[in-house]
């Protein structure tokens, strides 16, 4: 579109504004309603102040990914037809448990807004938010034609909830539930799913604990038609499993409940069926307990697959090489390291068009090996399309990242995690700046990047100058003075999400970034060297952002043990508990 | 000397009466004699620490021997310069407390458990999150493994995170139960409390310092062990079997930490739950730094000197 139609020149050449030939509201609208990517409406919206207008009004879908970066009024305000939110909240490092319980994040402020200004709402999805089982019941009641609910790694609700958005959401298409911090109170949630609900197409409810009733769910998956999404929990058997995929067999993504089980071999065979009728199938987790006594149920379905999640399932190299043999098309590969290098030299050879691999620790205290620098090296080889890569290990070298880097140069996302802090190369012994020295001065397309081992601030100075492109940084027991930081803060044009944790960084390097935090997102600091007056003094420089410190019990009152630092236009937090203290 | 015996109630005074003044007096003939030597003070204080077998009966004894100077139940090593006859009772008000808290250390789920499950190897609270890790590794959240990914095998079975509500009900109630006991100890009592207790470790010389739990730890030899994989690194499994070289004083560095008063002490001097309430970081000091440590003996040395007389 050109701007210059839209009367912009026509206000710079000063002509009278009744002559303006301007797009009428209507055809902005039109062709607005047909852009749906985030990043391009805000784009339009900057344009000028018609366009911003008419943008705003047809907005459907707002992604806020930092509850705090705004407050619930001014996005009802801004965005007066919004049908779908993503909302998320805590710092990911509350994954890890350095954000103490209580923190914030509590969904219920931002529902009691949408239940006036969005009484239309119709999706939510929700990550690293405090949910409470009385917010689901609000959110039930209050929005009729609710229909998709998806929550990842919340907490703070249970199972009875559930039932409050089983009995009450009419058109429900989608109930996902994943890695959350749930009271799995058991009871029948799944049985308040009304007879003459038949809408559901997404149901994932594989990390709940308890038993459902498998008869609720037979009928459930039997009347919901359009049911393309269903990961059920640990309590599905095999057999079971086998019933519900032959009343689905549409089924695109479909996550199993244990393979524990002597079945009779009518079963297996009545097991193979049904998953041979699954065409659709593409993806495919869960998968606990399995061994190659039962694996092979799955084999018919393997060719067509592109994202086999075997991240729950502790099998060997040999069951992994089963799989991937028949699995030529996959895409995204997830396993554990009991798969070992062997495992992975099997990736290397079965799976060509792979791009995106994660390697999760069985046990990330056991000394054992698990994968080590030549499983990584076998995969690069063998997957020249590998852009992500998510890898915990026990040990690493220089050589093997270096080899990496130039079999896989479009790495966009790259986290490799050496196990043990401050590890060095372990052939000589040398930090592990080379290893990501490499993997950024070749990589050119990286946007996300996680480091470990023993690193200098040689290894920042890497970062600083190569990784142009970097959105997303997070450190861990690496670097020698504030320097590393500096290099970082000054050096990485596009960053907008840093969390570092032990490092000798302080103030010098917090301030550092000041000319970056405009355009992050923020910036989260634990167990540096960080002290409460660099904070204040970053607080007095940048009055548009929330420098939070959260106070350990008993420490230090000088230092500043958690920062947590973001932009905002909402102001300060008016909810933040005791232990947060905003600057 | 009665008296102070008397303030004792753990130790079996009457049995070990007749043996304890000797004990007494060798332990003070040690203190005064060695004062000048500081690489001796070292050492003596380390045969101290190590002289007593973790059994109670000698606890008992080595508690009476040290009670007589310093009037707290084993206090300080003899580094501390503080008098504390009064403090000596609510350190053992301290002692009761710690051990009544002892079992629901990390039975909680709202404790940001930072003990790492070597069954699941995530870190999110859970009712699960209880085992220590075997290798004594146990830094706050690390490695980076989110609760979706730990071994579900060992994870949940049955049980559900509504273990997480009970316990944190039993933690209330024997929260009660000690503030009823003990009123001024409170405060101790709450941070013996803790579901997790992590401190700081740093090392002379190494610019990173590290996080160390101290509740997945049972005794010093075992912090220590942790200490020195974390910062010697030494994995081998013939070294690991030897007794930790921090601790008896063989190694060049000292392990030691700063109390609640700010004070720096020797590792190892105090029962084990007492450490545990009063220590606020740990410092692992090079030998030749432990000088600093000296003086203040030497003000205890005279003050005991004093007492006795």
């Amino acid at each position: 579109m050109d701007p210059a139609a839209t009367g912009v020149t026509v206000a710079g050449t000063g002509a009278d504004p009744a002559k303006t030939t301007m797009f009428p509201e209507e055809f902005l609208k039109r062709t607005f309603s047909l852009i749906n990517s985030d990043k391009d409406r805000n784009s339009v919206s900057l344009v000028c102040k018609d366009w911003y207008n008419v943008e705003r009004m047809s907005r459907r879908h707002v992604s806020i990914r930092n509850c705090y970066s705004v407050s619930p009024e001014i996005v009802t305000a801004r965005f007066p037809a919004i049908r779908s939110v993503t909302l998320k909240g805590k710092p990911r490092f509350s994954d890890f448990n350095l954000v103490p319980d209580d923190w914030g994040a509590d969904v219920q402020p931002w529902l009691n807004v949408f239940a006036t200004a969005y009484p239309f709402l119709e999706e939510l999805r929700l990550k690293r938010m405090a949910v409470s089982d009385e917010s689901l019941e609000f959110l039930a009641l209050n929005f009729d034609d609710f229909k998709a609910l998806s929550m990842l790694s919340c907490e703070g609700f249970s199972t009875l909830g559930l039932e409050a958005i089983a009995t009450h959401c009419k058109n429900l298409t989608e109930l996902d539930i994943q890695e959350n911090g749930i009271d799995d109170l058991g009871g029948d949630w799944l049985s308040y799913f009304p007879e003459n609900l038949t809408s559901l197409e997404v149901l994932n409810f594989s990390t709940l604990t308890s038993e459902v009733s498998f008869d609720a769910l037979e009928s459930l998956v039997s009347r919901c038609k359009s049911l393309r999404v269903l990961k059920v929990n640990r309590k599905i058997n095999l057999e079971q499993l086998g019933k519900l995929l032959v009343l689905a067999p549409q089924l695109i993504e479909l996550g199993t409940g244990t393979f524990l089980e002597e079945l009779v071999s009518g079963s297996v065979n009545g097991l193979e069926n049904a998953f041979s009728k699954c065409g659709n199938l593409v993806t495919l987790s869960s998968f606990w307990d399995a061994t190659l006594l039962h694996l092979p149920v799955v084999y018919p379905v393997c060719g067509n697959l592109t994202f086999l999640n075997l991240s729950y399932a502790n099998i060997g190299p040999d069951e992994l090489e089963q799989i991937l043999s028949r699995s030529k098309r996959l895409v995204r590969l997830w396993v554990v390291d009991t798969v070992g290098d062997k495992g992975l030299e099997a990736v290397g050879s079965h799976c060509p068009l792979l791009e995106e691999l994660r390697v999760f620790p069985v046990d990330p205290f056991d000394q054992q090996l698990g994968v080590t620098d030549s499983g990584l090296v076998a995969v690069s080889k063998g997957c020249p399309k590998l852009h992500y890569i998510l890898y915990f290990c026990q040990r690493m070298t220089n050589a093997a990242v270096i080899t990496v880097a130039q079999n896989c140069p479009n790495f966009t996302h790259f986290r490799l995690c050496i196990m043990n802090p401050s590890e060095p190369d372990y052939l000589t012994n040398e930090p592990m700046d080379e290893a990501f020295g490499a993997i950024v001065k070749t990589c050119t397309k990286l946007q996300r990047l996680s480091v470990s081992g023993l690193l200098t601030d040689l290894a920042f100075e890497y970062i600083g100058r190569y990784a142009k492109n970097l959105e997303t940084l997070s450190v861990a027991f690496a670097g020698d003075s504030d320097l590393g930081m500096e290099y970082v803060m000054r050096g990485c044009p596009k960053l907008k999400r840093v969390e570092i944790r032990d490092c000798p960084f302080g103030d010098s390097a917090l301030l550092s970034g000041l000319t970056q935090y405009e355009s992050m997102r923020s910036l989260w600091m634990s167990d540096c060297n960080v002290t409460m007056d660099g904070c204040k003094k970053l607080a007095e420089e940048m009055s548009w952002l929330n420098v939070e410190v959260i106070k350990d019990e008993g420490g230090d009152d000088r230092l500043a043990n958690k920062v947590y630092v973001y932009r905002t236009v909402a102001g300060p937090r008016k909810d933040a508990p005791p232990f947060v203290v905003t600057l | 000397m009665d008296v102070t015996l008397g303030l004792l109630p753990d130790s079996p005074a009457g049995d070990d009466g007749g043996g304890v003044p000797s004990g007494v007096s060798t332990t003070v003939k040690s203190i005064l004699t060695k004062e000048d030597n500081n690489k001796n003070n070292m050492v003596m204080c380390s045969e101290v620490s190590s002289s007593y077998p973790v059994g109670d009966q000698h606890l008992g004894d080595l508690e009476l021997g040290l009670g007589l100077s310093i009037g707290g139940g084993g206090g300080g090593g003899g580094l501390k310069g503080k008098v504390v006859a009064g403090g000596g009772w609510s350190q053992y008000a301290r002692i009761l407390t710690a051990k009544d808290f002892k079992q629901n250390s990390c039975s909680s789920s709202s404790c940001s458990v930072s003990i790492p499950n070597s069954a699941t190897s995530g870190f999110k609270r859970s009712a699960t999150d209880s085992v220590s890790p075997t290798n004594g590794n146990s830094v706050v959240g690390w490695p980076p493994v989110s609760k979706a990914h730990r071994m579900p095998s060992l994870a949940n079975e049955n049980k559900s995170p509504t273990g997480n509500r009970i316990s944190v009900t039993e933690q209330n109630k024997s929260k009660n139960r000690t503030a009823v006991i003990n009123d001024y100890s409170n405060e101790k009592a709450r941070i013996s409390d803790k579901k997790y207790h992590s401190v700081k470790v740093n090392m002379d010389g190494s610019l990173i310092g590290r996080k160390v739990d101290l509740n997945a730890h049972t005794s010093y030899e075992m912090l220590a062990q942790t200490l020195e994989e974390m910062f010697f690194r030494r994995r081998s499994s013939t070294e690991a079997a030897k007794s930790s070289r921090l601790l008896d004083g063989t190694s060049e560095f000292v392990l030691t930490y700063e109390d609640k008063d700010g004070d720096c002490m020797l590792v190892g001097d105090v029962p084990w739950q007492m450490f545990l309430s009063s220590v606020k970081r740990l410092r692992i000091m090079k030998n030749s730094e432990s000088n600093e440590l000296a003086p203040r003996f030497q003000e205890n040395n005279e003050r005991r000197r004093t007492d006795v007389v």
